[in-house]
């Protein structure tokens, strides 16, 4: 065991990657099946507020943009079930975890989205705050995650800048359409904040998940590093963030802002957002109301192979 | 009429192009409702294919008729009874046996339809035609491959089946009473029928489904702008945005 355990930390030790044959401490791919198993929940399950627009897009184009979207979130979630089954979990096992609440996934998707400019904040907040923390996934020490962080980042890149494309739209477009822009910032700043999880110092999980080069930033240092990308952004678009005291330090070229409520980020984490409930009950109704398809493919499947191989 | 439709050429251009939008919509409701996850994104694809399908003659819908009205202006702003879609698409997904069960009616048509406007004079149209028949054969053999499997899987996924195909059967002759605008543009309508039934009981026989007895008759025709009452729920939700803020742009 010493040895296998002395070759592991020396292959993370020379930022090699750890691929699904290799020895890794139980603890490791403990936390790897916690992490990518939210990260994959995450895509799936935001596929819902995003959905909530679709049948309302306002033009072919748009319509045909955010589908195309949505359905690249589902093939995120298909290739991050498919790094978990590397580690030996089965995506019916991992959605049995988030049915029965044992798993969680971004806490940003428990919040509704009410005008046509959240698909847009959502494209560019969301997804750009997601990107922060997944380029620097890229670099994290499972190869199978490593390897799906820089394909998935490459297809967020488009979606960010399709979301930003809305949000001008809605920015420079009738007073409506300004306001719709301003309420969905307002709205969507700090969950878009909280994605990148507590404050280091309440960050449960990090400590190993750092000497293991998992992860390989901080929360807060990634967060940072999304409000100094973006703010200018909000003030392109002519817009507000919702936080009196978001200001740049000339000093440090970064900006400050305002405490977040981490009461609130628990209270959503706990079940407590405003639409945790419908999430679940969506995707869990969707599984049993369809149990039938499942069973229909599988007794055909078992039925023309039993003849294919009587022939 | 908000808009109206004037000549041959385009009243067959839009009840394509609506037929296909109005498929799309209602596969865009099964996004995140698949049976799995792989099915989800397999119906956004074809989603995806019908959309880019009627943006395209809607584009050329617009041409045709000059009045400086966009593809979207066709899409958002005309009400129930001025769009001429078939009934069997703007059926709801009432369970995925119904959602199997009205693509493969729709899509033995479309291939059908498409393969006669390969010889349109109109040669957007038939180049069109040629590119939107890669889609139909592939969505084709899909929506026959769950045929297959739904009616023949389990006796659930078989009375499931029966029970759609019984529902949606009764919009079928509908498909074929063809008028002169019709028959001005599609060629060999008689053999379009046969080409249909023959392909459809070869299905539903291998399926283990029973066919049900095509009427002669129907009354109201989409041609006419006649609808089931699902249409206009359809619509209401789908126009939102640009009915209620008809001064902006997206």
């Amino acid at each position: 065991m010493e040895k296998h355990e002395a070759a592991f930390n020396a292959l993370i030790e020379q930022d090699l990657k750890i691929e699904p044959h290799d020895w890794m401490p139980d603890e490791y791919r403990k936390h790897l099946v916690r992490q990518v198993s939210q990260h994959a929940h995450s895509e799936v399950i935001g596929m819902q507020p995003e959905g909530n627009w679709l049948l309302r897009a306002p033009s072919l184009r748009s319509k045909q943009v955010l589908l195309a979207k949505i359905q690249d979130e589902g093939g995120h979630g298909l290739y991050l079930y498919s790094v978990a089954e590397t580690l030996n979990v089965s995506r019916e096992e991992l959605i049995t975890q988030l049915h029965e609440g044992k798993a969680r996934y971004s806490s940003v998707f428990n919040y509704p989205t009410l005008n046509w400019a959240d698909i847009g904040a959502i494209g560019w907040l969301v997804d750009g705050a997601a990107i922060v923390n997944q380029v620097s996934l890229q670099k994290t020490s499972y190869g199978p995650y490593s390897r799906a962080m820089v394909r998935i980042c490459m297809e967020e890149s488009f979606h960010q800048r399709q979301g930003f494309e809305i949000m001008i739209h809605m920015a420079r477009g009738t007073k409506e359409q300004r306001e719709m822009a301003q309420d969905a910032v307002n709205r969507f700043w700090f969950p878009a904040l909280m994605m990148f999880g507590p404050h280091d110092t309440d960050s449960a999980h990090t400590g190993n998940a750092m000497k293991w080069k998992i992860k390989r930033e901080s929360n807060d240092y990634l967060r940072q590093k999304f409000i100094d990308k973006t703010v200018p952004q909000v003030e392109f678009l002519g817009l507000t963030v919702p936080d009196p005291n978001c200001r740049l330090n000339e000093t440090t070229g970064s900006y400050e802002h305002s405490p977040l409520d981490w009461n609130e980020f628990h209270d959503v984490i706990n079940g407590y957002g405003p639409c945790n409930t419908d999430r679940l009950d969506h995707h869990r109704n969707v599984q049993q109301e369809n149990r039938w398809v499942r069973e229909a493919a599988a007794a055909y499947a078992q039925k023309t192979e039993t003849v294919n191989s009587s022939l | 009429m908000v808009i109206s439709i004037d000549t041959n050429f385009a009243r067959l251009l839009v009840r394509l192009a609506d037929t296909e939008l109005i498929l799309a919509q209602r596969l865009c409701e099964m996004c995140s409702r698949g049976p799995f996850l792989e099915e989800d994104i397999a119906l956004s694809n074809l989603a995806l294919d019908l959309l880019g399908r009627a943006e395209e003659l809607y584009k050329l819908l617009a041409e045709t008729e000059g009045k400086e009205l966009a593809a979207d202006d066709y899409v958002y702003r005309r009400n129930e009874r001025e769009f001429f879609c078939y009934k069997l698409v703007e059926q709801p997904n009432t369970d995925f046996a119904w959602v199997i069960a009205r693509q493969y009616l729709h899509d033995v048509y479309a291939k059908s339809v498409f393969t006669r406007l390969l010889q349109s004079d109109n040669s957007k149209l038939a180049g069109l035609s040629e590119k939107v028949l890669k889609e139909i054969r592939y969505s084709l053999e899909r929506s026959k491959d769950w045929m297959l499997r739904l009616g023949i899987g389990t006796e659930e996924s078989n009375h499931r089946l029966q029970f759609a195909i019984d529902r949606l059967f009764r919009f079928v002759p509908e498909l074929f009473a063809f008028d002169t605008v019709d028959l001005q543009y599609i060629a060999d309508t008689e053999g379009l029928i046969e080409e249909w039934k023959m392909e459809v009981s070869d299905t539903l026989r291998t399926a283990n489904i029973q066919e049900p007895e095509l009427k002669s008759t129907h009354l109201r025709d989409s041609r006419e702008g006649f609808h089931t009452e699902y249409l206009g729920h359809l619509l209401s939700e789908m126009q939102f945005l640009p009915r209620a803020y008809p001064d902006a742009t997206w």
